[in-house]
Formats: C-alpha cells, sequence, structure tokens
C-alpha cells in the first residue's frame, strides 16, 4: 500500500499549503464551537453543538414551507432588481450622458446613495401596504442607487477613442448603442448589478423582520422571538450562502472577458 | 472666472431648482388633494414638525447616543480592521486563504445577524455598536491590504538601498504609502457602520435616531416621521460630505 | 475568392487627379488663455497612390488637421473634398488609424476587422472572409480568435490598420499610429506598412512628429509651424521605390532628415520654450 501510494504521489499534484491553512481554520473554528457548546460555560443557548445546527438545517431544508416563504422573498428582490435595475440603468444613462445633467443631480445620488435606507420602511408601508409591495419598495430604493452611479460612471470611463472609431466607420445611432456604448459599460453595468443585488437582499429581508407575516426574513424574527437558535441558525447559513453564490454568480458572469481585458 | 462661476452655479441651480420645484408642486398637489394628505403629509407641515421633534424629542441627546456608538464602533473599526489588515499582508499564507472569504464577507447580508446578536448582547448599545462593526471591518481589513501590497515597489526599493530595518520600512515607507488607501477603508467601513447602526436602532426600537423614527411612525405622527426621516438623512450626508472631502485632502498629488 | 478593391475599380484617367484636396482651413479654439490658432491656412493635395507625410512640433495642430480631415470636426474655415466630394463629416472614401489604443477589447481579432463591415451590413460568412483577407495582409493569420489584450502592442495596432484597411477606404489617414511603440518594432512596422501600401496601392497621409518614419514611408513631407500650425515647407524624398527599414542608413535618408530636421529644429524649439513659459506662469 505505502510502494503504491509513493509510486502515484509525484504524478497526483500535492496539496497546496493555502489549502491546509483553508482547512485548518475551518477545522480549528468548528472544534472551538463546539467546545464552547458542550462546555456549556458560556452562552448556552446562543452557541448549540454542530449536530444540533446540522439537524435544524436539514429540518429547514426538508420543509415545504419553507419554499413557500424563500420564493415569496426570492420573487420581491427579483421585481425590486427589475424596476430598480430599468430605472437605475435609465438615470445612470442620462446622467453619463449628459455633464449638466451629471453635474446638477449626482451629487444628490451620491450623497443619498449611502444613506440607511431601512428608514424609509414606515413610509412605504404607508404607500404600498404591509404586504409584499412595501419590501418591493425597499429593494427598489435600496438597489437604485448603486446602479444609476454605476451606469453613470461606466458611461464616463468609456475610452473616447473608441467613439471615434464608430463615428469614422460611420456607424449609426443603433450601432452605437449596441455594438460600442454597452458592450464597453459591460462590466461596472455588472459590477451595478452585483451590488444592487446585495442591498437588495439587505432591503428586503430587513423589512421582512420588521413586519410582514411572509418570506425568509419572517422566518428569522420568528426564530428569534420564539428562541429557536438552531432554527435561526439554520436560516442565516442558507440566506448567507445563497446570496454569496448569487453574488458570485453575476460576478462570474462579469468577469468572463476581464481576464482579456487586463 | 465669470465663466467659471457660471459652470459650477448653472448645474446647482438646475439640481437644486428642480428639488424646490418638485417640494412646490408636491404642496400643490397635495393641497389640490390629488395626492392624500394622510399618506404623505404637506411639505409645509413637515417642515413646521421639524421644531417640534427637535424641541420635544430630546434630539441632542439621541443624537450624542448615535454619534456615541458610531464612535465606538470607528475605535472598534480602526483597531481591528487595520490590525487584521496588517496581519494578513504580513502573513502571506493567511492571506492566500482569507481574503477571498474577507471579500464574501463584505458582500453577504451581515446585518441579518441583528436577531442573533439581539440574543447575545441583548437589546442594548453593545448590539447596535457590534452590528456597525460587523458590517464596516470588511471594507476595512480590504483596503489595509490593498493599501500595502500597493505601494509601489520602487518606494519599497529606495527604503531597502537606505537599509532601513523591516521595522523602519513599515513606519517610514509602507504605512504612509497605504495611508490614504486606509482611510478611504475606514471611511467606506464607516459607512456601512453608520448605516447599521441607524438601521439597527430603527429595527430593534432602542437607542438614538433610529430610534425616533420608529417612534413617531408607531405613533403615527405623520409629519413628524418625514421630518425624523428628513433630519437622519441629513446627518448622514453631512458625515459623508465631511469625510468625502478629508479622503480627497489626503490623497496624495498624482 | 479574390477580394476585388474599389480602388482598381477607377478608371486610370482620374488617377491624374488629386483624390484628397486639403484647402486653406482654418481652425481656431476657445480656451481659458484665449483664442488659439491650431490650423492656420493650410492647402496642400494628395496624388493617387501617394504617400504624404504631415510632420510639425507637439502641439502645432496635427491631430486638429487629422480629426478635420477624417470628419470628426467641425465648424472650420476652408475645405477638404475627396475625389471631388466635400468632406462633411465621416467619409466613407477615408479610413482613420488612431494614435490612442483602438481596438475594441471585447472583439476578437477577427471581430474587430470585421467591425466597418459589420456596420455597413454584409453578411457574416462573407464578412468573416474579408476580415481574414486583411489580417493576413497585416501579418496576423493564426491570431484571429485572439482578444487584443492577448496581443502586443504593436499586434494591436496591426489590428487596428486592418480593420480600417477592411473598409476599403481610398485614402488612410493615420495619426501617429506607432507612437506608442518602441523604436525597433516602429521600423519593422514601417516595412509592414510599406508592404501594404505598395501592394494595394493605397494612398496614404500620415500624422507624425517622427521624422525618421516620415522619411522612411513617405513620397513627400509637408512640415508644420508650431502654433499657429502653417506649412512651413513641403520636402519631396527621393528614396526609390520599393523601400525597405535598410534605407535609414543611406546617404540619401540621412540628407533628407538633415533637411527636416532644419526646418523643424526652430518650431520646436518654439514650442518648447512656450511651454516653459506656460508652466513658469502657471506656478508664479
Amino acid at each position: 500500500m505505502a510502494e503504491t501510494g509513493r509510486l502515484i504521489a509525484p504524478a497526483a499534484p500535492p496539496i497546496a499549503p493555502v489549502t491546509l491553512v483553508r482547512v485548518a481554520i475551518i477545522v480549528f473554528v468548528l472544534l472551538f464551537w463546539e467546545a464552547i457548546a458542550r462546555s456549556g460555560l458560556l452562552f448556552r443557548d446562543v452557541v448549540p453543538p454542530l449536530t444540533v445546527i446540522g439537524q435544524a438545517l436539514i429540518a429547514l431544508l426538508a420543509e415545504t414551507d419553507y419554499y413557500r416563504h424563500l420564493g415569496v422573498t426570492a420573487g420581491e428582490i427579483a421585481i425590486a432588481l427589475g424596476v430598480g435595475g430599468v430605472t437605475g440603468l435609465a438615470v445612470g444613462v442620462l446622467l453619463g450622458g449628459s455633464r449638466l445633467l451629471a453635474r446638477a443631480f449626482e451629487p444628490y445620488l451620491y450623497y443619498l446613495g449611502p444613506t440607511p435606507k431601512i428608514i424609509f420602511f414606515p413610509i412605504m408601508i404607508m404607500w404600498f401596504g404591509v404586504g409584499p409591495g412595501s419590501k418591493i419598495a425597499m429593494g427598489v430604493i435600496s438597489c437604485f442607487f448603486p446602479l444609476a452611479l454605476s451606469a453613470a460612471a461606466g458611461m464616463r470611463q468609456i475610452d473616447q477613442v473608441l467613439i471615434k472609431v464608430g463615428r469614422s466607420f460611420r456607424a449609426g445611432t443603433w450601432a452605437m448603442v449596441t455594438k460600442i456604448y454597452l458592450p464597453a459599460m459591460r462590466a461596472p453595468v455588472v459590477n451595478g448589478v452585483r451590488l444592487g443585488l446585495g442591498v437588495a437582499i439587505i432591503g428586503t429581508l430587513l423589512a421582512e423582520t420588521k413586519l410582514s407575516n411572509r418570506g425568509v426574513g419572517f422566518l428569522i424574527i420568528n426564530a428569534y422571538s420564539t428562541f429557536n437558535m438552531p432554527r435561526m441558525y439554520a436560516l442565516l447559513i442558507v440566506v448567507f450562502v445563497l446570496s454569496i453564490g448569487a453574488n458570485a454568480l453575476i460576478g462570474r458572469l462579469g468577469g468572463v472577458d476581464q481576464i482579456k481585458r487586463a | 472666472m465669470t465663466g467659471r462661476a457660471t459652470r459650477t452655479f448653472v448645474p446647482f441651480a438646475l439640481g437644486f431648482g428642480t428639488l424646490v420645484l418638485f417640494t412646490l408642486a408636491l404642496e400643490a398637489l397635495i393641497r389640490a388633494g390629488l395626492v392624500n394628505r394622510f399618506i404623505v403629509p404637506l411639505p409645509s407641515q413637515i417642515a413646521g414638525a421639524f421644531g417640534r421633534v427637535i424641541a420635544e424629542e430630546d434630539i441632542p441627546h439621541r443624537f450624542l447616543v448615535t454619534a456615541r456608538e458610531s464612535l465606538w464602533a470607528a475605535l472598534l473599526l480602526a483597531l481591528f480592521g487595520i490590525g487584521f489588515g496588517v496581519l494578513l499582508y504580513r502573513v502571506r499564507l493567511l492571506r492566500e486563504a482569507t481574503e477571498t472569504w474577507v471579500a464574501a464577507l463584505a458582500s453577504a447580508p451581515t446585518v441579518l445577524m441583528y436577531p442573533l446578536f439581539l440574543v447575545i448582547f441583548g437589546r442594548s448599545e453593545t448590539t447596535i455598536i457590534m452590528m456597525g462593526f460587523v458590517a464596516g471591518v470588511p471594507a476595512v481589513i480590504l483596503k489595509t491590504i490593498e493599501g500595502l501590497a500597493g505601494t509601489r515597489r520602487v518606494l519599497i526599493d529606495v527604503g531597502r538601498s537606505f537599509k532601513l530595518s523591516e521595522v523602519q520600512l513599515f513606519w517610514k515607507i509602507l504605512l504612509p504609502a497605504a495611508l490614504p488607501t486606509i482611510f478611504v477603508g475606514l471611511r467606506l467601513g464607516m459607512i456601512f457602520a453608520l448605516i447599521n447602526i441607524v438601521g439597527v436602532e430603527f429595527l430593534i426600537n432602542f437607542g438614538g435616531l433610529g430610534q425616533l423614527i420608529n417612534d413617531l411612525a408607531e405613533r403615527y405622527d405623520l409629519p413628524g416621521t418625514y421630518a425624523a426621516i428628513c433630519f437622519v438623512i441629513l446627518v448622514s450626508v453631512v458625515f459623508f460630505f465631511l469625510t468625502d472631502r478629508i479622503e480627497r485632502w489626503l490623497r496624495p498629488v498624482a | 475568392m479574390a477580394v476585388t478593391r474599389l480602388a482598381d475599380q477607377v478608371p486610370r484617367a482620374q488617377s491624374a487627379a488629386p483624390i484628397l484636396v486639403v484647402d486653406d482651413i482654418v481652425k481656431s479654439f476657445e480656451t481659458p488663455d484665449g483664442t488659439v490658432t491650431a490650423v492656420d491656412h493650410i492647402s496642400f493635395d494628395v496624388a493617387p497612390g501617394e504617400f504624404l507625410a504631415v510632420i510639425g512640433p507637439s502641439g502645432c495642430g496635427k491631430s486638429t488637421l487629422f480629426n478635420i480631415i477624417g470628419g470628426l470636426i467641425e465648424g472650420y474655415r476652408g475645405r477638404v473634398a475627396v475625389a471631388g466630394e466635400t468632406v462633411r463629416g465621416p467619409h466613407a472614401s477615408i479610413g482613420m488609424v488612431f494614435q490612442e489604443e483602438s481596438t475594441f477589447p471585447w472583439r476578437t481579432v477577427v471581430e474587430n476587422v470585421a467591425f466597418p463591415l459589420e456596420i455597413a451590413g454584409m453578411a457574416k460568412a462573407q464578412r468573416i472572409e474579408r476580415a481574414r483577407h486583411f489580417i493576413d495582409l497585416v501579418g496576423l493569420t493564426g491570431f484571429e480568435r485572439r482578444y487584443p489584450a492577448e496581443l502586443s502592442g504593436g499586434m494591436r495596432q496591426r489590428v487596428a490598420i486592418a480593420r480600417t484597411l477592411a473598409s476599403e477606404p481610398k485614402i488612410l489617414l493615420m495619426d501617429e499610429p506607432f507612437g506608442a511603440l518602441d523604436e525597433q518594432t516602429r521600423l519593422l512596422l514601417g516595412d509592414k506598412v510599406l508592404a501594404i501600401q505598395h501592394q494595394l496601392k493605397q494612398t496614404c497621409l500620415l500624422i507624425t512628429h517622427n521624422i525618421t518614419e516620415a522619411v522612411q514611408l513617405a513620397d513627400r513631407v509637408l512640415v508644420m509651424t508650431y502654433r499657429p500650425g502653417k506649412v512651413k515647407r513641403m520636402v519631396a524624398i527621393e528614396l526609390p521605390r520599393p523601400r525597405s527599414s535598410e534605407i535609414v542608413s543611406s546617404d540619401a535618408f540621412g540628407r533628407s532628415v538633415a533637411q527636416i530636421w532644419g526646418d523643424l529644429r526652430e518650431e520646436a524649439s518654439r514650442g518648447m520654450r512656450d511651454d516653459e513659459r506656460h508652466i513658469a506662469e502657471h506656478l508664479s
């Protein structure tokens, strides 16, 4: 056994030290967690054993009700991203295309962008009711700003000489937009969508935790009020995995030719 | 000179004028009954509520509470964010192993952990400060690494040629070169922290300015709610504006 | 498939008349420091198949002239005509090659070169075929599927030249096309341009500040003055064709370079003094 192992070893790539460090960190954190959970000294209910969290996660994923709530939230976020995306891009293109408009209105967007959006929630409830409408509205206000600002910046960073090339070949307006402006803006726009999705998720889910009877945000706050900590961990894990995954996916879509551009 | 003055004045007038016009139009629409005044109060009423809210709701104290929370979060961010950033920069293997994790954390909806923090720290300022810290720390770590790693090779070589020790190299070359980028990270971290601090105050109905909005909304004080929201927006905009100026001032002459 | 060129279809009888006429162009700009006349009463003709170089110090209005002839700048006095037709906006008979990096980073080499054909509405199979022909002409066969970022600066500039040639312009108008490249690459690419010009009998107009490049490539060199940009002198380059970069060592080459430098030196020093005065004023 040892002999064959040694024979094969040179052909197989050695485990990278980075991977080892990663595995070591994960193992250490998990063991540390388990030790605290078992000792029961600290935060007895806050730090449940890993097995309990695992069971809660499996139970959650086996629950049909959970998928219904997930569907509600996903739908809200999708609509929010659609509405916020279209308006954000339109405003961004307007600002990117006109110096005057940009100087007149962009400072407002720039400084309003990073303000806490959740405080608008009471107003959104008054305008759109306690149902999904107000959650979608929260998602829209959240993702509008990063999208508009990155589209405007994307339009301005287009290399002027590429526009000259298009003009010198007498490209029409449609050809200029589809063959030069849009492809040249792709990377910043995709990045804007990535940022927009991130904040739309936050806006929608936070609104759900504040006031709703549906959606994943509601499930989280429900787990809190019934003090079901394992379930809360399971929900947070799912939300984190899904949003980091979606983020990476969009990043990957935008980064296809990133290496080739560099 | 006059040319430059008109170049800055015209866009400002257009932007600000649109804002004023929009407010006046809203006032007119509500007075004409085209917009329900029980959903959108009159802008003049909101303006009137400003004074009342400031006088009756103890705004200075609430402002100080939020400012105190932000200050604590900023201290934690500077200490742990820059600290971890330097650590990851120095220990290459650790950086390679965890930098993508930190980046993923930066894009994760960490604020959704507030019920968890609520269980750990209770409905207290600690929960709010910790939420602010958690939201801001990835940005500070990433920007610290970026600043240190982005130091121009030739500057380090200059330091080496003067036979600086590793410690001297860090304090005399790396840190000053990275400082503008680190400040960008601190500012970014503080923005995320402030959003979360006010947001969590609102969500858990505790603390300073965020709680005020929740409070007024629960009392169905419409003009008051709108006024309080405007006030919070104003405070954050002033904060972003000031830190933006500092950041520009810190940026080295290219 | 044989690729026929529009230039070949032009009856020989017409070729005696100039193909490009630049007639008394004047262009001024308003700047914070007052009105600057970039181009001041410039006139010249280019005969079919001729290679004309315009040379001048930095800031003499060469690029303005390039943009005017290319139809990208309006609001000037005078007239530009191609084959008897006045230029108003970008003209199909004039193909521009820009100084800056101008390949589309999101398109492969073949997609870049096919761009003008795509704009003209040519069918896909046909335009790929044509694009391949011009890629071959600039010596980039085998790189069709590569992205610009995967190529060297010199290769990218050849892609830009092939792209412009693919639109089959009557005049190839180039603004410092090799400005960003090192001297050796520049000389070798000059050979490439000479070979292509010879093969296609392409009329060329080159804007440059590089004397060696101008003498290496051109039949005539127009020397411009520094601000306002006027015609200082037209120098005929009496070097035999076909040429290659080896002629840079010949006596005739050296004489032409010396002659042009004699004219240009004075203008360039004027430009330098002007710049220094400007910086001094801004610092005080």
